[in-house]
């Protein structure tokens, strides 16, 4: 099959966003679906089909999506209200929103790239708890108890203390 | 102080620090938020506001100094909102500068006759984007109903609004281009969004009537 000539083909609008946590690692699939039961919640199967988001590519921290053009803000405010992909909770934040792949990924260059992160184990409240730790500043404590797993988000001066 | 987030709830409310909260504000271009527990200060040049709740409610009271920052900083008083004597009572005292939680109230809990007040005293009613954030179903319809009322009272009667992510967490933080985009889906045009998150910094340092001189 021919494809449609450039200029019979939809626009398109790619918003960039930041996934929270950093190291939490998704594809496109299960991205796409939290994205798509966000969208259908809140504009219904009329707004799904008017918006058609997609998931472009994802890689650790970051995400392009896709909408039609002129349904940007309705794409945003998703992403927004989007809290959980699979089992984990995200935060999806939008960057910054763009005519073309091309602009978005010249725009981006080499801005978008994945924190180092370093595994270890941290004290905090009297309690032992596995730690990534990046950028720095940021320490994520994870405690693997048999009845639940409790997430913090501190500091290394929160640490220290 | 102009884009501030006007509640959050770190550690042990919520899980995590306020630091990390701070940390994660400047990252998403706040310059200051409202913290349920602290007496205000500063953290990674992010100016913490303190909130104070009158009467003492479950917000923001009883919770260990954990995460001050050191330096005393401003409070502001914020009150959890209830039915209509509650809030007409709240309001006519003066003695609050924000009312928070109006979605979780009965619908004829906030009127035309409280909007007056409200802007007569200057009391901002709080837009808390938790309830779209981080529910769905009933509770988000309700709370976009309550806040599509909110939206065409402040219209008409032009009381203050802020605009708070209400997180716990990190992760329920939004940036203020979210919190615009949110704001879009009950009728919040993105200039009263960008003044909504600057209504804090002008209920702690309101301006003074112009004097006359000679």
């Amino acid at each position: 099959m021919k494809p449609l000539p450039p200029t019979l083909r939809e626009n398109r609008r790619y918003v960039l966003a930041r996934i929270d946590p950093p190291w939490f690692e998704t594809d496109s699939r299960t991205l796409y679906e939290a994205l798509a039961e966000t969208v259908t919640a809140l504009y219904g199967d009329t707004g799904m089909a008017r918006i058609q988001p997609a998931v472009i590519s994802v890689r650790p921290g970051y995400a392009i999506v896709r909408c039609i053009r002129s349904t940007e803000a309705d794409l945003l405010a998703a992403l927004a209200a989007v809290n959980h992909a699979g089992p984990q909770k995200v935060a999806i934040r939008s960057l910054r929103t763009s005519g073309t792949l091309l602009a978005l990924r010249r725009a981006i260059g080499g801005a978008v790239t994945p924190p180092a992160t370093e595994t270890g184990e941290a004290r905090f409240q009297g309690k032992t708890y596995a730690s990534i730790r990046y950028q720095i500043e940021k320490v994520d404590l994870f405690e693997n108890g048999f009845k639940s797993q409790e997430l913090l988000f501190l500091t290394a001066e929160d640490l220290e203390e | 102080m102009q884009c501030t987030d006007a509640c959050v709830f770190p550690y042990p409310g919520g899980d995590s620090s306020l630091r990390r909260m701070a940390l994660l504000a400047r990252e998403l271009g706040f310059d200051s938020l409202v913290a349920a527990g602290s007496a205000g200060g500063e953290a990674y040049g992010v100016e913490i506001v303190g909130m104070k709740v009158p009467g003492g409610s479950k917000e923001g009271e009883g919770q260990p100094p954990h995460c001050g920052t050191g330096r005393e900083g401003r409070t502001i008083t914020v009150a959890r909102a209830g039915d209509y004597n509650a809030n007409r009572a709240l309001l006519r005292s003066g003695k609050v500068k924000v009312l928070r939680g109006i979605q979780c109230t009965p619908r004829n809990s906030f009127d035309h006759i409280l909007s007056r007040i409200a802007a007569e005293k200057c009391i901002a009613v709080d837009i808390d984007m938790s309830s779209l954030t981080s529910g769905g179903g009933p509770l988000r319809q309700r709370a976009l109903q309550r806040y599509a009322d909110i939206v065409r009272l402040h219209w008409r009667f032009e009381f203050p609004v802020t605009l708070s992510s209400g997180a716990c967490s990190i992760l329920g933080m939004r940036s203020p281009r979210d919190m615009e985009s949110l704001g879009r889906l009950f009728g919040l045009e993105e200039d009263e969004a960008e003044r909504a998150l600057r209504t804090v910094s002008q209920l702690l340092s309101p301006g003074r009537p112009v004097e006359v001189v000679g």
